[in-house]
């Protein structure tokens, strides 16, 4: 009995897990393979053949590069852009005092559970009517309306974790407000701002809103619009195809589990769920 | 918002401190410039255009007074998407929470290859829905989906069923997707509490004679109430607006089945092309929202008093 | 000359004030100690000198500059905090150099100076470690060596000592001492153990709720004390407060009469209620004649013994006797107090001491200049 219950806890815990993993697992066997396979009944749960022809069909003879491209340039503007003003923007809000702070940490607070469908018709319209529409540009400027106000948040309570009195031994020896920020605070808020801007990138990386309404052509398109319109395009659906894009638009989210997990952990703390 | 920036502290207040105030303003100008530019006036914009007809092709049409609200509140649309977004929230959120807090009890506990659990579980929360969606829809294809496959070997099923088109599978369907999606948020969230309660606390129960099943009651489920509260309040808000797993899922589908209000305004304006009417609805959607964003803010606010 | 001078200073945080009529006229070279019960608005004075406060009102001067408008890098100082503060992703050696950098001294110069200030401080073996690296008494000696590499005018001191144990701290203690000796430059000391205040600053400033009580040397302010808060907050255990009443030439407590010196009191002393106050050295403890108490607890610490003693109007005091007195609870005794030791204060809540003193003891330096 004593010996049982580990065993049994640790077998109930990875059945769990591996139903909850299956449909990635299931999205990777099918990706490799070959599409006479899929249509078996029933099916093949572990693949006769492996084959990497999807992978090799959806780099050439798909538009999917360029809407990895669209991405990353998307998710790397929108994530610079956004952690460049939340960073000073929260050490604005921790750190200095003048009137309208709070009432303006409130609005963030507000504008972070705001509903994307409520700021997509008046953005639509003034993209129209700015010429923006169909750009990148436009999709980093929407993408900034949620990715800045949770930036923000972040940011906010890293600073916050950072002991007053660092600043102020910095600015009683010698530093000025904007050198004890680069010497001192900077550092110490570094590892707050690499989970922020990871959060930021995966987020707009994610997106698909923004992206579905404000751009319909496809040299702008990022993977997520793009990518669905491999689906709804297609004459029979391609399901290989269909998972092998997905595995590989899941590619940076890999990387960043595999070497920054840390950073997601420690920003989940921080973005208002500590109890 | 100007007022914000031009307010700084008056000019009784040394130099020295108003030089830091005014550098303070500077640092936030920026934020307050985009923010103001695509967040408070879209904002007021989409509050404006909910008073006007607006063909979306052309972007013509005129003021119509109250009349969208009117249709709002008399219509049958609003409120069949505000009954769907309460079942799709109640539900989804409801699965979400058991199987999040179940599993973070688990992944507590000293099993194998634990982080490499974590990380697995943890997974699909950062996924993109896109992906998540495109999965799933090939798990629930009818005649070739693993899941009918699966559960006709198992003997659960004897015909394949159609999980997407036809009521109350879609609706089902969406919850459990929303639940696999979302739920490792809770699993985050209850473990990083789970870690910092302290052992003597179970070692105290344990020598007041508590088992397992009192000691979670006892000790456990206080300690984890207060983490609890912010995530029911954090998850309800953001399962209420979920708009792309939804969309991408059933479109809403089968007809107005699974239509929520992020749907519902979504398919208003640039669907039917009433941009007008959309507006009022996302007006109407936010009020209902407004109350559990009241809720949540003021938890925070509490917090940090 | 680097001498230190509060005018009138009042500091409000919103509608609680904090700080009111803060005078203090502090000498070039001298080390003082701002001592009082936590909140009391030590930190909060520190804070302005340094420039990280700044005053609701009054003025504040570093030699002869008003520094309210400098920026606290701009004011010649240096502080050590109470967390040390030390930069985390710095090596020792770079925490240290920091002022100089900031200051732009560069290259042979700045590592020179380091060098120097690590000697003083027996840091060279750290300099490349981080502080997370090092122990308390270390790291809150590269804080010091940080505040001092710079040799600047003022040091700023908020309770440096009192994240160390007991005996580090009295080591620390000898150290700065010494420093200061050394270096000879103005010190504000913060703490609120006034053995710290007692064995190491030329001066002390007692503060309670935001007002300097007593500004005067340790002597003073142990043998003078200005009212009754210093006298209750001043020695281990302080001094005694009996309340009763003067009647001619007599105290009289409880129907019992102490005979006092009334020319050792200012003229302004009348007939009437006063407090009593007897510090406990300079009690007696014998039978007969005296005023009498029970013994309630005799506490022995190994070279003296506190003796807790109830009056007949059941008020406590205490009294210090040698460890080798026997004194068994619940015997009366007599307690008769050494005459030159007796003070009288105003029976108000923090009354004033009556007291007439050779060099007066409530007079606060004010504005010397
Ligand atoms: N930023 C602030 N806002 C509001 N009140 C403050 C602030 N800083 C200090 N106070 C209040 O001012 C009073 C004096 O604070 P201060 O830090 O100077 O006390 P202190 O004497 O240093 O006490 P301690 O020994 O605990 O450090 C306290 O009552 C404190 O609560
Ligand atoms: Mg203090």
């Amino acid at each position: 009995m004593k010996l049982l219950r580990p065993v049994l806890l640790n077998v109930i815990t990875w059945a769990l897990v591996l139903l909850i993993s299956f449909p990635l697992i299931w999205m990777i066997v099918t990706s490799i393979k070959p599409q006479t396979e899929l249509f078996r009944i029933p099916p093949t749960w572990l693949p006769e053949t492996v084959t990497f022809e999807h992978y090799w069909r959806l780099l050439s003879e798909t538009s999917f590069l360029l809407y990895f491209r669209n991405s990353v340039v998307l998710a790397t503007t929108t994530t610079l852009f956004v952690v460049a003003l939340g960073t000073l923007g929260a050490y604005s809000l921790v750190r200095f005092t003048y009137r309208g702070r709070e009432t303006l940490a409130m609005l963030v607070l507000f504008t972070y559970l705001l509903p994307s469908v409520v700021l997509i018709i008046p953005l639509y319209l003034m993209m129209v009517s700015l010429g923006l529409s169909n750009t990148l540009f436009s999709l980093i400027l929407a993408h900034t309306t949620f990715a800045l106000p949770y930036a923000l948040w972040l940011l906010r309570s890293f600073m916050e974790g950072i002991p007053e009195d660092l600043e102020n031994a910095a600015l009683v020896d010698g530093a000025s407000r904007m050198g004890a920020f680069r010497d001192v605070i900077f550092p110490q808020l570094l590892p707050g701002i690499i989970s922020t801007a990871l959060f930021t990138f995966i987020l707009s990386w994610n997106e698909y809103l923004y992206a579905l309404v404000l751009v319909n052509s496809e040299a702008v398109a990022p993977l997520t619009t793009g990518v669905m319109s491999m689906l709804i395009s297609a004459f029979n659906i391609e399901w290989s195809l269909l998972m092998a894009a997905s595995v590989m638009m899941s590619i940076p989210l890999i990387v960043v589990f595999a070497f920054l997990q840390s950073y997601l952990t420690s920003g989940f703390g921080a973005g208002g769920v500590k109890g | 918002m100007t007022a914000i920036a031009t307010n700084i502290p008056k000019s009784a207040t040394p130099p020295l401190e108003r030089a830091y105030a005014r550098l303070g303003v500077l640092l936030i100008a920026p934020t307050i410039l985009v923010f103001s530019l695509v967040i408070v006036y879209p904002l007021l914009a989409a509050i404006y255009l909910s008073v006007f007809s607006i063909y979306t092709p052309t972007l013509q049409g005129g003021f119509v007074g109250a009349d969208n609200y009117i249709e709002l509140l008399t219509g049958k649309a609003f409120w069949n998407s505000l009954k769907v977004t309460l079942i799709w929230t109640v539900g989804t959120l409801t699965l979400q929470i058991v199987a999040g807090v179940g599993l973070a009890l688990l992944l507590h506990q000293n099993i194998w290859f634990r982080s490499l659990a974590r990380s697995l579980v943890l997974f699909p929360y950062f996924l993109s829905t896109v992906v998540a969606v495109l999965v799933w829809k090939w798990l629930f294809n009818d005649l070739y989906g693993a899941l009918n496959q699966g559960l006709m070997q198992l003997g659960i099923i004897d015909m394949p069923l159609d999980w997407l088109g036809s009521m109350p599978n879609a609706m089902i369907g969406v919850i459990l997707v929303g639940a696999w999606k979302f739920f490792p948020f809770v699993v985050i969230a209850v473990l990083a509490r789970l870690q910092t309660i302290p052992e003597n606390l179970y070692e105290a129960a344990r020598i007041d004679g508590a088992g397992p099943i009192a000691r979670f009651f006892d000790v456990t489920l206080p300690q984890l109430r207060s983490v609890l509260t912010v995530i029911i309040l954090l998850r309800a808000i953001w399962d209420f607006k979920e708009f792309d797993l939804l969309y991408l899922l059933t479109g809403g589908g089968p007809v107005t089945s699974t239509q929520t209000l992020s749907l519902l305004v979504y398919q208003e304006a640039f669907g039917l092309n009433q941009m007008g009417q959309a507006a009022a609805y996302s007006v109407g959607m936010m009020l209902v929202m407004l109350v559990f964003m009241v809720l949540y803010i003021r938890q925070t606010k509490e917090k940090n008093a | 000359m680097a001498n230190v001078t509060f005018r009138n200073v009042h500091k409000a945080f919103g509608t609680y004030v904090a700080l009111e009529n803060l005078d203090l006229d502090i000498r070039d070279g001298e080390f003082v100690a701002l001592l009082g019960p936590s909140g009391c608005g030590k930190s909060t004075t520190l804070r302005m000198l340094a420039g990280l406060d700044f005053p609701t009102r009054g003025e504040i001067l570093i030699g002869d500059r008003v520094v309210n408008d400098l920026a606290p890098g701009k004011r010649d100082i240096a502080m050590v905090f109470q967390s040390y503060a030390l930069y985390p992703h710095m090596t020792v050696g770079e925490n240290i150099g920091y002022p100089l950098k900031k200051r732009g001294i560069k290259g042979r110069a700045r590592e020179e100076a380091v060098q120097k200030a690590a000697a003083l401080l027996q840091l060279e073996p750290l300099l490349d470690r981080k502080p997370k690296q090092l122990s308390g008494g270390q790291q809150q000696r590269v804080a010091l060596g940080r505040a001092l590499v710079r040799e600047p005018q003022v040091f700023l001191l908020d309770e440096p000592l009192s994240n160390l144990d007991a005996k580090l701290r009295s080591y620390m203690r000898a150290e700065l001492i010494e420093l200061h000796r050394r270096l000879g430059k103005t010190m504000v000391y913060v703490t609120h153990d006034q053995l710290e205040a007692m064995t190491m600053a030329s001066r002390i400033a007692v503060m309670h709720a935001g007002l300097v009580q007593q500004f005067d040397t340790p002597d003073a302010i142990y043998n003078r004390p200005a009212n009754r808060f210093v006298a209750g907050f001043i020695g281990t255990p302080p001094m005694n407060q009996i309340e009763g009443a003067v009647d001619g030439g007599d105290f009289v407590v409880a129907g019992h009469r102490i005979p006092i010196d009334r020319t050792a009191f200012v003229d302004s002393l009348r007939d009437g209620p006063a407090v009593l106050g007897v510090r406990p050295e300079a009690i007696t403890i014998a039978t007969g004649e005296g005023l009498p108490a029970t013994v309630r607890l005799a506490e022995n610490t190994g070279h003296e013994t506190i003796v807790t003693l109830e009056l007949p109007d059941h008020s406590r005091i205490a009294a210090r006797v040698e460890a080798a007195r026997r004194l068994d609870v619940g015997h009366n005794v007599a307690l008769r107090f050494d005459p030159a030791a007796i003070h009288l204060f105003e029976a108000t809540e923090n009354g004033a001491r009556l007291n007439r003193d050779e060099t007066p003891a409530s007079v606060i330096p004010m504005r010397s200049k």
